[in-house]
Order: C-alpha cells, then sequence, then structure tokens
C-alpha cells in the first residue's frame, strides 16, 4: 500500500488503488481534502496561514503554504489526475486547533479555516464534514479507496470525517 | 496522600536523573549571560577536543560546500552560529532523555527534541523583536531546556493521562499542568526547575523552566525572557510540534503585551520564519 505524506505547505492529489495520502500533527494548521466522486481521485493540501501577502516570495516554492494560493494549487493538482473542475467535488476540513486564548489573539486555526472557506466558496465549493477548533492535535489519514478519512490525537482512539 | 506518594517518587527519581557534562554546564552559563560574546563560545569550544572534531566534521561536510576546508574553531563556529553549537551540545549531553519516547504523553522518541528546537527558534524570534527586553541567545537556550521535566514525570504519567485529558475535555480542570498537579502532586514545570537547581543551571534559565506556562509569578527581571519562552512554546504548538497527549492544553497569559512587543501581524511572518530555520537546523544536525 503507497503513502503519501505530505509536510507543511505541502499539496498531493491520488486516484491510485490502495494509496492513502496522509498528514502528521496538524495544530493551527488545517487540512483541506478534495474528492471526486466520478474519478475517485483524493487530493490533501496543508495549510499553515490565511494570506499569502506576508510572504509572497514563498509561494512558488511552498504554494500549499498559505490559503489563498494552496487551494488553486491542489485544485490544478487535482485536475492532474483527471478531475475535470471544482463542480461536484466533496470537501471536508480538519485542523485549525488553538491554544487556551480567550481573546482569540493567537487564533491562526480559526483564521485558516475561515480563510480556506473563503477560498473554496469562490470555487462554489463548501464543506460537507469538518473537524476544526479544539485544542488538539490531529493527524490525518486519507484513503483513496474509501474517501475516508481518519484522524488521530495522541492518547485518544482515532475517529472518521 | 497516594498523590503525596507520588510527589515523594518523583522528586527522588529526579535525584536519580544523569548530571549534566562539565562542558555542557559551562556553555549553558555563558550563553545565558547578557554579555557574552561569539569568542567565548570559541575558547569553551577549543578546550573540548571532542566537540572541535565533531563542529569541523559538520562544517567541512559537503552541505557546506566549503573551497577551501576549515581547519580552525574560530571559522567553524562563526560558520554553525552560536545556537547551533549549543543545540549539537545539549543534544549530545541531554540525548538520552531528550530523545527517548515519553510514553506518559505518548509522543515517539525524539519529539520533546524537536518540541525544545522548535521553541528555541521561536524565542529567538521574539526576543529579536524586542532586543532591549531580551537577549536572542539566551531565549534560544532557555527554549531548548524549559520541558526538560517532561522527561522524567513522563514515566508517572502512564497510568495518568487518559483521566487528565478527559478532565480536560469536560472543562474540569483549567490546562494540563493543573492535571498533572492534581494526579501526582508536581507538574513539569517545578519537575524541570528542580532537575536544573541539581544541574546548578544560571538562574535565569531556572526561572524560565518553572515559570513558563505561569510567566507572570517570574521574577520581575527575569519575567520577559519568560514570557518570550512562553509564547514561543506556544507558536511550538500551534506549529504542530507539541509532545504529544498535553496537545494545546495550555493558557495564553494576555499580559505579554505588557512586556514585549509582538502584535498579532507578527504572529503569522514569525511563525514561516521559525519553520524555515527550525528546517535548516535540522538539516545540520543530521550532518553529525
Amino acid at each position: 500500500m503507497a503513502e503519501i505524506v505530505i509536510g507543511v505547505g505541502g499539496l498531493g492529489a491520488s486516484n491510485s488503488k490502495g494509496t492513502t495520502i496522509k498528514t502528521y500533527a496538524l495544530g493551527s494548521c488545517v487540512a483541506v481534502v478534495l474528492l471526486d466522486p466520478q474519478t475517485r481521485t483524493v487530493g490533501m493540501v496543508h495549510v499553515a496561514l490565511p494570506d499569502s501577502s506576508i510572504r509572497p516570495d514563498k509561494v512558488a516554492s511552498l504554494p500549499g503554504y498559505f490559503a489563498d494560493t494552496g487551494i488553486p494549487a491542489l485544485l490544478q493538482e487535482m485536475r492532474r489526475c483527471g478531475t475535470r473542475g471544482p463542480q461536484g467535488l466533496i470537501v471536508k476540513l480538519a485542523g485549525g486547533a488553538q491554544i487556551m486564548d480567550q481573546n482569540n489573539t493567537f487564533n491562526i486555526g480559526k483564521r485558516n479555516a475561515l480563510a480556506a472557506k473563503k477560498i473554496l466558496w469562490g470555487f462554489g465549493l463548501a464543506p460537507v464534514a469538518e473537524d476544526l477548533g479544539a485544542n488538539f492535535s490531529r493527524t490525518v489519514t486519507l484513503s483513496t479507496d474509501t474517501g475516508v478519512m481518519t484522524l488521530s490525537t495522541p492518547g485518544r482512539p482515532a475517529w472518521h470525517l | 496522600m497516594a498523590q503525596h506518594n507520588r510527589r515523594n517518587e518523583i522528586l527522588a527519581a529526579i535525584g536519580r536523573a544523569p548530571m549534566l557534562s562539565v562542558g555542557a554546564a559551562r556553555i549553558i552559563d555563558l550563553a545565558a549571560r547578557a554579555d557574552h560574546e561569539l569568542d567565548d563560545i570559541i575558547d569553551l569550544v577549543k578546550n573540548d577536543a571532542p566537540l572541535t572534531a565533531k563542529l569541523l566534521r559538520i562544517v567541512n561536510s559537503p552541505a557546506y560546500g566549503l573551497l577551501e576546508p576549515a581547519t580552525s574553531v574560530e571559522r567553524a563556529v562563526s560558520y554553525l552560529g552560536e545556537n547551533t553549537v549549543v543545540s549539537i551540545v545539549l543534544e549530545e549531553t541531554l540525548g538520552p532523555l531528550l530523545n527517548r519516547p515519553l510514553d506518559g504523553y505518548q509522543s515517539a522518541g525524539g519529539d520533546l527534541w524537536r518540541h525544545d528546537l522548535r521553541v528555541a527558534i521561536a524565542a529567538k524570534e521574539i526576543a529579536l523583536l524586542n532586543p532591549r527586553r531580551c537577549q536572542p541567545d539566551t531565549a534560544f537556550t532557555a527554549g531548548l531546556l524549559h520541558d526538560i521535566g517532561k522527561s522524567v514525570l513522563s514515566g508517572f504519567l502512564r497510568d495518568e493521562y487518559h483521566r487528565i485529558i478527559d478532565e480536560l475535555m469536560t472543562r474540569a480542570i483549567p490546562d494540563y499542568t493543573a492535571g498533572e498537579r492534581e494526579h501526582l502532586g508536581i507538574d513539569h514545570a517545578e519537575v524541570g526547575f528542580t532537575l536544573a537547581e541539581n544541574w546548578q543551571l544560571p538562574e535565569i534559565i531556572r526561572m524560565v523552566i518553572r515559570h513558563h506556562h505561569e510567566p507572570a509569578l517570574a521574577p520581575e527581571e527575569t519575567r520577559a525572557l519568560v514570557y518570550t519562552v512562553h509564547l514561543g512554546d506556544i507558536l511550538a504548538m500551534m506549529g504542530g510540534y507539541g509532545t504529544g497527549t498535553d496537545n494545546l492544553f495550555y493558557r495564553l497569559d494576555q499580559s505579554y503585551v505588557d512586556w514585549l512587543n509582538f502584535g498579532p501581524g507578527q504572529i503569522g511572518p514569525v511563525m514561516l520564519t521559525v519553520e524555515e530555520k527550525f528546517t535548516e537546523t535540522l538539516q545540520v544536525m543530521q550532518l553529525r
């Protein structure tokens, strides 16, 4: 069984049978997952920050680092695997954890999730499922065979989305 | 009573922890001084033949691509920089503590070291924004050592972490350190502080270890540095580099704004810089 590991700011898509796409320890980062039921293609981008305007020079080498450049780049990667366009894609989101911060000063996780949703709306997409926020990091595993997302965090049983 | 017994057991375990090597103690002592210079580090390295050999091996590795091989300590330390030298020394001497799996936190071998390194880099970046408040290289060294208590406490948390997580999920306790105190009678900050006392680490480093989750309780003269590591710790956890079950179950002390210049607009750029420097440092460390 092949495994594609997505690092921070990385992205990938596949429609090969028996493949899993995995990203480790999403703290405030958000995993945007796209599934195409027509071509059985699945893809994931590990977004770390909402907006590329803080470091445009980073976009060429790591477009997935930012929500505004990562989602278009993932859609492009999905197209390489045979997906025709954004219409009909299923979207799931996970991550966006936060520290215990009453004033939300450090709530990059929430901002990542909001930025991801805004960019997705621009393509006519909205998540059908999400597991966002709270105070724990998440490791996400995505199966090309089933499209099921499995989430885990240290010390608790895994769960599905 | 059981909790009291666990505390005594844990204090006894701290007494059995390995001692710090003389070389490591000296370099921490030096790095904690606000007025130290790179020449002081060079002098210290010169007196340590195995460390000299190691630094020369790293700096002469193909990754550095030097046209002429470096043959002097001066050149090696200048290329690597103080922080990398301190990281190499600490990982060498504290490797058995920092690299072992933390079963009580359900984290793998090396996770604590990577978290510490991430905190060190983040704390230095925040200190660089506050040069009058905080010495950046001291922030780096303090960041490397801030969670040393977890290496000892982990063994006592194996049967307790499930209960702590349940209590956090139902908001029965305010944060993870409260869970450690409730179930074991001591938290990782106090364990680390006691270990640091045994090792006779400088006062400023001991205060960071003791108060990094409650910076407002630190003595005033150390508080800016403690807040710096407090924020560095939070940025590391947000970046996905925590140490397991404690996850992001810690509170941000909002009073950092009274001590540091670090606005919301600076969080993203600093996180990105930390990511880049962390990757670079790990690559250098792997050359050893």
